[in-house]
């Protein structure tokens, strides 16, 4: 019915004079300039990646024989999770009773910590860790909590269930007393235990949502993202409950913002222009990262970025592409390689002529964080990027996705986007 | 009067009717009339302000005249209430009954009556009911009796300090005749307008017609001059009732000024018991006795501040003025008083930092209408107006501030310490610095703790009392000052700053741009009392009132926030070592909270295992196993873990105690001086008791 409905709309629109719209070809015309960029890019990656595809498989970090100094956490399944703490709380037990206390040597994840390694194009935790003993006024509070926690995923291993952070929090809020605690010392276990966090089946909330020409399955039951009305589908927390993904689409579209998903949404740009929209809603969660990942690495499909042109669209943006700090210990499941930057980029706000009011001011802070992330490796590797930070950093103006309402609200669907994809702008 | 006028523009305004008067037949106002018609610029809105003004205007002469002559200043002010019945025996007047009371404003007609019966009963029911149910009523069910119109408070005010006095000859024109010194050239004074004890006595004229009595003695003279005298506000000059001299038997030097004027206590005793303290705060080598003495004697208050140092800091000397600070008008004044002939000698004598060399480059660039040689009063009007711009426009070295007599840190630290005993107290002084061509020098006083620093809820109810008074438009401004632990003292020229306190540099810089976190200072539960003294030769005032210092300089808003950060850095050295201390203190126990809960989540994971392990749903390691077995035959238990565990803390506890003593030694804070307050020499009442080595000398 959509599909049906929107031609007799453009129609209507060619009275008004948006700006650009005479320059958009038919989007027959479009979609074939897409397939074949697609089948190029396909046949490039066939030839390229040969040799190292030939195994089907990526880089990893003992390819660069980097694995001694580098850390990684692999999938570990619930029962090798309870041995592994099983383990560890023996010892302590030992310790404990032979009068010695007890402490935790817990994988640092400071930013001094951190490796860029431009091979695999993410962070990776490298193998300094910190001692947090139990007898020290600093670090007692954490040691107990970190106790606990183990106590509590031991419990989830025996009966086989998952919960939620909060869930984990709330059973001993006293001791917790704020939920980033528990959920920073969660990270910390699962890093000292070498497993995914999802591998201790705790999960966060759902945050991201996925639109589109995509079906798979959630627990079993099959999901058509066409058919889950304006909304979209809420993507599941726990990852090895998906499978079976299957898709018509040409190009996965990551939107940063809510109010650019709705819209897309809303206007069924994926029946325009067959695609899959996903949006964690500002920094992505640890599921919405595993899921578009599971859907590069299984659709095989381009992913396009739609980001505000400031700096932090383009800090989560990096956070798809290759890992934030915090979870870099886990970086080889959550990243997703090769995320095209569509827009808005900062290039585009004189491209475009989005009028000077849309624009905002960059904040001080603004202009220093844009300034650090020119320093950052994962800018460095693409020039354009580059290109396009300096110029908003010279310009000192941001804007937002929704900039593009100051031509209508439709403009974003209508006109914008199939623009870019015409001409295939996109770094 | 419209509360906008600027402060300013009235003065100006004020000289020229002076001027005028004489030379014009046209009705022109003096200025005592000026300044009577206009009293809130001067701090006498209402009565009781005037009571708090007239109280700070007579201690502030008082400093003023000990300080002139290197005298430790004592100062005693009573203030004397003074009921209606005494009031009018005092001016000869019978007291009458009231026969038709309907005449008067707090008649309350039967309706009215009725209504307030009703009403009381009702509250009174609603009390009986809290008290039945046990609730805690606030008010009690009296309702509050407006006090009537008519019905008007007066206070004798009396004020005697150990100064210079005053010569026998001009106390009538020096009380009576308003702006009748004329002060040249620039020092930084106390006195907020130089009117001191004039305005005491407009208001005196104006509220009770009662004169005012001056005793005065000085050093060289072998009488008391007592003076009683009142002013003919119309024509600015002093009506003399009494001038004599009298026998001066305790060979006393100083002044004793007493004035009768309507005022009210109730509403402005905090005000003007703080400004006795905070007086005493930044004047530590001063002594005051304060007494309040009240027709019923339970309210009387009796304070007294005591003398803690006998460092004084130096008298302000007098300035010339900064080439860059003067106005036209001023220029103009200076030409016309000027005794200098040549406008060479003139730049160069009448203003600082302009050298000889300087002030000819200077004629030189005012172009060729001038020259070095020629006559400073033929300087026409329009010639001034290019001085003026010369000046505005060239580079001249900032002002020193040697002029300037700043409290000084010790004195500012002994009054904190002798007024509030705080835990912690930091002070610094800063350099001197310049804005609008007056120099100006800031120092700061940080104290953490200590007695009678108000908490929070009690400057609230302050607060409130003052936004009431006030009516201020930036009553929001004043309100956030409420929340925090943060109580302000500022000074300005070394005198107390009480009012409209929200719009004030040092409230807004020490509330919104000090991070007292980062230096371990807890805004919300420290008591943290924090003490900015400006001196200048011209403090920015803002304001009708001149209570406080605006926040739009930004000279002052940096050398405030700077100094206030000095005191706190000095303070965070302090505050880090107590936390080490106390965490020393309680380490054993904030490890030992601990115990329970990791001990319990470890041994509940050993049970589980143990359960998995004899179930035979999971084989173990042998070690495992070992440990496994032991828990089943509960020879390793919750407890035995418990005990364990605390026996390490005890045993770490004891280690890190023994290495932060041999780390930090005996460590003693530095010791202050003591001040012992000097015998009176005159007074030989002792018990001597020798011994070959020492005498011992007992004081009676």
């Amino acid at each position: 019915m959509a599909d049906k409905k929107k031609p007799k709309r453009t129609k209507e629109d060619k009275d008004e004079d948006l700006p650009f719209k005479s320059i958009l070809e038919s989007d027959e015309a479009i979609l074939k300039l897409l397939k074949s960029y697609i089948s190029s890019s396909l046949t490039a990656a066939g030839s390229s990646g040969a040799s190292s595809s030939s195994s089907s498989k990526p880089l990893t970090l003992a390819d660069l024989s980097l694995s001694s100094s580098c850390r990684e956490v692999a999938d570990l399944s619930l029962s090798s999770v309870q041995t592994e703490i099983e383990t560890v709380i023996v010892q302590i037990a030992r310790s404990i009773l032979a009068g010695d206390g007890f402490s935790f040597s817990v994988p640092s994840r400071a930013a001094s910590n951190q490796l860029y390694v431009p091979e695999l194009d993410r962070i990776v935790l490298k193998d300094k860790s910190t001692l947090r003993p139990f007898a020290s006024v600093s670090s007692v509070r954490k040691t107990t909590i970190t106790t606990r926690i183990l106590a509590l995923i031991h419990q989830l291993c025996l009966r086989n269930i998952h919960v939620t952070k909060r869930d984990l929090f709330y059973t001993d809020v006293k001791l917790f007393q704020d939920q980033t605690q528990s959920d920073a010392v969660l990270d910390d276990v699962s890093c000292m235990l070498g497993c995914t966090r999802s591998s201790l089946n705790v999960i966060a909330a759902e945050k991201g949502v996925v639109v589109g020409r995509l079906i798979f399955s959630d627990n079993g039951d099959m999901i058509d993202c066409t058919k889950m009305g304006m909304g979209g589908k809420a993507i599941p927390p726990n990852i090895d409950r998906v499978g079976d993904m299957q898709s018509d689409a040409m190009f996965i579209l990551l939107v940063e913002k809510d109010a650019a998903y709705i819209r897309l949404a809303e206007d069924r740009f994926y029946n325009r222009f067959p695609c899959i929209i996903v949006t964690a809603k500002g920094q992505p969660d640890v599921a919405t990262r595993l899921f578009l990942r599971k859907m590069k690495m299984e659709l095989k499909l381009p992913v396009l970025a739609l980001v505000d042109s400031d700096p932090y669209g383009l800090k989560i943006l990096s956070v798809y592409g290759c890992g934030s700090k915090n979870m870099s210990y886990d970086s080889a499941n959550l990243t997703t390689p090769d995320i095209k930057w569509l827009g808005i980029r900062p290039s585009d706000l004189d491209k475009y002529k989005i009028p000077e009011q849309c624009r905002l001011p960059m904040t001080e802070q603004d202009i220093k964080t844009g300034k650090d992330m020119l320093e950052e490796d994962f800018v460095k590797k693409n020039p354009g990027w580059v290109e396009e930070l300096n110029l908003m950093v010279k310009t000192k103006q941001k804007a937002e996705i929704q900039a593009l309402s100051s031509f209508g609200f439709q403009y974003l669907s209508e006109v914008y986007l199939p623009l870019k994809l015409q001409q295939q702008d996109w770094l | 009067m419209a509360g906008g006028d600027s402060p300013a523009e009235t003065k100006k305004g004020s000289s020229k009717t002076s001027k005028n008067s004489k030379e014009s037949t046209l009705k022109q106002k003096s200025p005592a009339e000026f300044f009577a018609e206009n009293k809130n610029i001067a701090g006498f809105d209402n009565p009781g302000k005037s009571l708090y003004t007239t109280v700070r205007e007579l201690v502030e002469n008082a400093l003023d005249s000990s300080e002139s002559i290197s005298e430790l200043p004592e100062v005693e002010v009573t203030i004397e209430e003074i009921g209606k019945s005494k009031f009018n025996s005092m001016i000869g007047l019978i007291d009458r009954e009231r026969v038709d009371t309907k005449l008067y404003d707090d008649y309350e007609t039967d309706k009215a009556r009725e209504k307030r019966l009703v009403k009381e009963a009702r509250a009174s029911e609603i009390q009986a009911k809290n008290l039945a149910s046990g609730k805690k009523n606030k008010e009690p069910g009296v309702s509050r009796v407006l006090k009537a119109r008519g019905e008007a408070s007066y206070y004798k005010v009396t004020c005697r300090d150990n100064g210079k006095g005053m010569p026998h000859d001009d106390i009538p024109n020096m009380f009576g005749r308003v702006l009748s010194g004329t002060k040249y050239g620039l020092k930084q004074t106390r006195g907020k307008f130089g009117l001191g004890a004039k305005m005491a006595l407009i208001w005196s004229k104006m509220s009770t017609g009662l004169p005012i009595e001056i005793s005065s003695s000085m050093k060289s003279q072998n009488y008391v001059t007592f003076c009683r005298l009142d002013i003919d506000i119309h024509r600015n000059i002093p009506h003399i009732h009494l001038h004599e001299k009298k026998a001066n038997k305790e060979k006393w030097h100083g002044a004793e000024i007493q004035v009768v004027i309507e005022g009210n206590w109730t509403t402005y005793r905090s005000k003007i018991l703080h400004y006795m303290r905070q007086m005493a705060v930044i004047t530590p080598y001063a002594q005051f006795l304060f007494r309040f003495i009240s027709e019923t004697p339970e309210k009387n208050v009796t304070v007294k501040f005591t003398r803690r140092t006998d460092v004084m800091p130096p008298i302000p000397i007098e300035t010339k003025h900064h080439p860059s600070s003067v106005d036209l008008l001023l220029i103009k004044r200076l030409v016309t008083d000027t005794s200098k002939k040549t406008l060479l000698q003139f730049l160069q004598n009448e203003f600082v930092n302009i050298n000889k060399n300087l002030a000819a480059r200077l004629i030189g660039e005012m172009g060729p209408d001038f020259s070095p040689g020629m006559a400073v009063k033929s300087v026409t009007s329009q010639q001034m107006v290019r001085i003026h711009q010369l000046f505005r426009q060239a580079k001249f070295d900032d002002p020193s501030g040697d002029c300037l007599s700043p409290a000084g840190e010790y004195n500012l630290r002994l009054g904190i310490i002798k007024e509030l005993h705080p835990d912690m107290v930091a002070t610094h002084s800063g350099s001197a610095q310049v804005f609008e061509g007056h120099p100006f020098i800031v120092e700061a006083g940080v104290s953490v703790g200590g007695r009678d620093v108000k908490q929070a809820s009690h400057i609230l109810l302050l607060f409130i009392h003052l936004i009431e008074f006030l009516d201020l438009e930036n009553k929001s401004d004043l309100l956030d000052v409420i929340p925090s632990g943060i109580n302000i003292f500022r000074f300005a020229n070394r005198i107390p700053l009480l009012f409209e306190q929200g719009g004030d540099v040092v409230t807004r810089t020490a509330l919104k741009r000090i991070n007292w976190n980062s230096y371990k200072i807890n805004q919300t539960q420290d008591k943290i009392g924090v003490f900015v003294s400006i001196v200048s030769t011209k403090i920015p005032f803002k304001g009708t009132g001149k209570e406080y210092i605006g926040d739009d300089i930004s000279e002052i808003a940096t050398a405030v926030k700077s100094a206030i950060q000095q005191c706190c850095i000095q303070l965070k050295s302090k505050i880090v070592k107590r936390l080490q201390a106390r965490e020393q203190q309680e380490r054993k126990r904030s490890l030992s909270r601990y115990i329970p809960d990791a001990t319990g989540a470890v041994y509940e994971v050993l049970k589980q295992m143990t359960e998995e392990h004899t179930k035979k749903r999971k084989r173990y390691k042998e070690e495992e196993t070992a440990m496994l077995e032991k828990v089943s035959k509960l020879i390793i238990t919750k407890e035995t873990l418990k005990e364990k565990l605390a026996e390490h803390v005890e045993q770490v506890d004891y280690e890190m105690a023994l290495e932060y003593a041999t780390q930090s030694g005996v460590s003693e804070e530095p010791r202050e001086n003591i001040y012992l307050q000097q015998l009176n020499p005159n007074h030989s009442n002792f018990i001597d008791l020798h011994s070959p080595t020492f005498v011992f000398r007992l004081i009676l």
